[in-house]
């Protein structure tokens, strides 16, 4: 049975175990919210997803839009751009495996970029820059789900 | 019957009713029937007037492209009919809508999502409808 849950973690672990990214972003990589303290770190919110159907009445495939940034409390945005960049070069038309799917496609729809000041002390600004990545994944339906 | 979830629909096709089977990858199908009208009208009548002629049977299905699933690519060449059986409902396995048909299709592959394949078909013999029909 398809565990969707699985892509999440599948895209996660794509950037975590990336060297080159966690020696931009060495506070890790996370879903929703980093721990407190993190000043450099790469963040994944699922933005939406929707799955497609088919007869006989189950998903064909998943649609999913992340969005996947890098976070850097720092005065210059270069940090923040390569490691925007290494996330790309990480995802863009790049297989993604995750057990029970058939990888569909995983691609850039669109740009994220601001600098927020930080709400306890302004006078200081984060870097956030990314983008919005499309994944879609055919489920493997088993002989065992009614295939 | 009460009304159900399109979900639970399904198409089969094969060269006749015993080999017929699933289609994977279809989402939707139509059927038409259409019966033409033969118009009667005459002097002194007071609006037009129409007789019923021949009902036509004819309909579309459409789902995503599988490289798996070719047969309603094929049959677009074939010289003999196909058999599709069309069901509303797969828990209500009598009450289907089959018959003999020659098909053509589409496929369509956008850049931004899943490539789609949508067929068209007309009777090529009598179809069979629900009991009650």
């Amino acid at each position: 049975m398809p565990d969707s849950t699985a892509i999440d973690e599948a895209l996660r672990q794509v950037l975590a175990r990336d060297a080159a990214l966690l020696a931009l972003m060495p506070d890790g990589v996370w879903f929703d919210a980093a721990k407190p303290g993190c000043k450099h770190y790469v963040l994944l919110t699922l933005v939406s997803e929707e799955d497609v159907a088919t007869f006989p009445g189950r998903r064909e495939y998943e649609d999913a839009l992340y969005r996947i940034h890098a976070v850097a409390l720092d005065t210059s945005a270069d940090t923040a751009a390569a490691a925007a960049n290494r996330i790309d070069a990480l995802l863009e038309n790049v297989a993604l495996v995750v057990a029970g799917y058939s990888w569909m496609t995983t691609h850039r729809e669109g740009r994220v970029r601001a600098t927020p000041e930080d709400p306890v002390d302004p006078s200081v600004h984060w870097q956030v820059i990314g983008g919005q990545y499309r994944v879609q994944m055919a489920p493997v339906w088993g002989v065992q789900d009614g295939d | 019957m009460a009304i159900k979830s399109g979900r639970l629909g399904n198409v089969k096709m094969g060269v006749d009713l015993a080999t017929a089977a699933n289609l994977i990858s279809i989402n939707n199908w139509t059927l038409s029937l259409d019966t033409e009208k033969v118009e009667i009208t005459c002097f002194l009548d007071v609006n037009r007037v129409y007789l019923p002629g021949m009902r036509d049977v004819s309909g579309g299905l459409g789902g995503f492209y599988n490289a798996s699933e070719l047969k309603l690519i094929g049959a677009t060449d074939d010289d003999v009919p196909s058999y599709l059986v069309l069901i509303p409902d797969t828990t209500a396995a009598a009450a289907v809508y089959s018959g003999p048909a020659y098909l053509s299709c589409e496929i369509e592959v956008p850049v931004g999502g899943a490539p789609t394949v949508k067929g068209t078909f007309s009777a090529a013999g009598p179809w069979t409808l629900p009991t009650g029909a």
